[in-house]
């Protein structure tokens, strides 16, 4: 597709979708543009542009919508094929997921926006992550088990945020000095400062980091550092910096950016960009903790698995 | 070029090492997939909660015992936001369960496929663009 073809598919999601970055906000009381309400950023895009892509950043309308009807079908949990294995995998019904069936409204095969091929910019060489909570052993107690299976913090509550497979679900609320994000995964709530205050001490480590924003025109830029070691977002914990930018392009849109530093993880910044649509919800408190009876599950599964080993 | 491209993305379908993440967490440590089980029983008690729901059940055996076993679904938040309520699966409402043993041998299993008793679907499906927020 020549340079042109891309810029006209870009011009014309862009005016279709209704969004710019030349819209006016509405504002709150206290003057600044207003981001509150409750937002969804479910969407089928992929994080990364898929191997069979390479080079192809936009669909056009018809090659998207093959693209969603595939990818729908590809993630329907209701299939049963593919093996006993793959069968339990999928856990249960479809009726429980909701994963969307759309792309972005830009159109994009990826949510990575920069590098330009979409694709995550890894350091090379990297061992793979053992185990379910990277032990390589059965679980003895809940500290093997993994972060989300814990009720601890979900892979995508952010931040940065994504999309997962249900409960895509944010609520923004804005207060004179602060912004908060209700994280439905797993009812995570970040409290920002909006003003000049340094971030805490760098030896001060939190599992969601420590943010800080301010307003750059009608956009929030959100700077969150100071992560701890255990959060593992495409192997960058600790030493991740992150920026988060949030503007209201349309009535319903909020456009989600960020841009992920590392020299540790990766070779180069890399930014993605999420459109957040809003949505009636309403969020939906997800209290994990409580009803987690799959964790005693899981271990009594690990008992099972040795006894059974034992026996042979 | 298009009829290609639809080609190599239905060869992506087939080939993506990519697969989705199902779940909270992994079944595979929980149940047995050498361990299928078909249940037909009536509902006992229902627990819409996270991370995943349970659907208790009593199992009448061949011999006239009643077997209670414990069914795990998926988290309920989606289901409420379709407008499914905790009335949806009265007490006493007969359901066929198709899903995998726990690995330890305890009465409880997955909810892998789980029907009405005469084969409708329990609840409407997830992927349906009408019911999708935002839209």
């Amino acid at each position: 597709m020549s340079r042109n073809a891309i810029l006209l598919v870009v011009i014309l999601a862009g005016t279709l979708a209704g969004q710019s970055k030349n819209y006016t906000p509405p504002r709150t009381p206290d003057g600044q543009p207003d981001l509150q309400g409750v937002w969804t950023n479910v969407t089928i895009t992929p994080l990364e542009r898929p191997a069979n892509l390479a080079g192809k950043e936009f669909f056009t309308a018809a090659e998207a919508r093959q693209y969603e009807k595939e990818t729908v079908e590809r993630n329907n949990a209701d299939r049963r094929d593919g093996g006993a294995q793959a069968d339990l995998g999928r856990a249960y019904n479809d009726a429980w997921y909701d994963r969307g069936t759309k792309v972005v409204d830009t159109l994009r095969t990826s949510l990575v926006v920069d590098p330009p091929d979409g694709r995550i910019p890894r350091v090379a060489a990297q061992g793979a992550l053992v185990g379910p909570g990277g032990f390589g052993r059965p679980p003895e107690g809940p500290e093997d088990r993994s972060l989300p299976e814990r009720c601890i913090l979900w892979p995508t509550a952010g931040p940065p945020m994504l999309p997962s497979f249900y409960n895509n679900n944010y609520q923004i609320v804005q207060a004179p000095g602060y912004v908060m994000i209700l994280v439905e995964m797993i009812h995570d709530a970040r409290i920002i400062p909006i003003d000049s205050r340094p971030h805490v001490d760098s030896k001060v480590r939190q599992w969601m980091g420590d943010s800080r924003g301010h307003w750059e025109g009608n956009t929030l830029v959100v700077e969150t550092t100071n992560f701890n070691d255990k959060t593992r977002f495409q192997r960058s914990g600790a030493n991740m910096h992150l920026v988060e930018r949030f503007t209201r392009t349309a009535p319903d849109t909020v456009t989600y950016e960020f841009t992920v530093t590392d020299p540790s993880a990766f070779t180069r910044p890399w930014s993605a960009q999420i459109p957040m649509k809003r949505t009636d919800g309403p969020i939906i408190e997800y209290a994990c903790n409580e009803g987690n009876y799959a964790m005693e599950g899981m271990l009594a599964g690990a008992r099972a698995d040795e006894k059974k080993a034992a026996s042979k | 070029m298009r009829k290609g491209f639809v080609t190599m993305l239905g060869l992506a379908g087939l080939l993506m090492a990519a697969a989705p993440a199902w779940a909270h967490h992994a079944f595979a440590a929980e149940f047995d997939a050498q361990k299928p089980v078909k249940l037909r029983g009536t509902v006992a008690k229902v627990e819409f909660i996270n991370p995943h729901s349970w659907i208790h059940i009593d199992v009448k055996e061949a011999d006239g015992k009643v077997t209670r076993w414990m069914v795990e679904g998926g988290s309920p938040n989606a289901l409420f936001r379709r407008g499914v309520t905790k009335d949806a699966l009265p007490q006493g409402t007969e359901i066929s369960v198709d899903g995998y043993q726990a690995k330890d041998g305890s009465n409880r299993a997955n909810g892998r496929d789980i029907t009405f008793a005469d084969g409708k679907k329990l609840f409407v499906g997830g992927s349906n663009p009408d019911e999708q927020p935002g839209k």
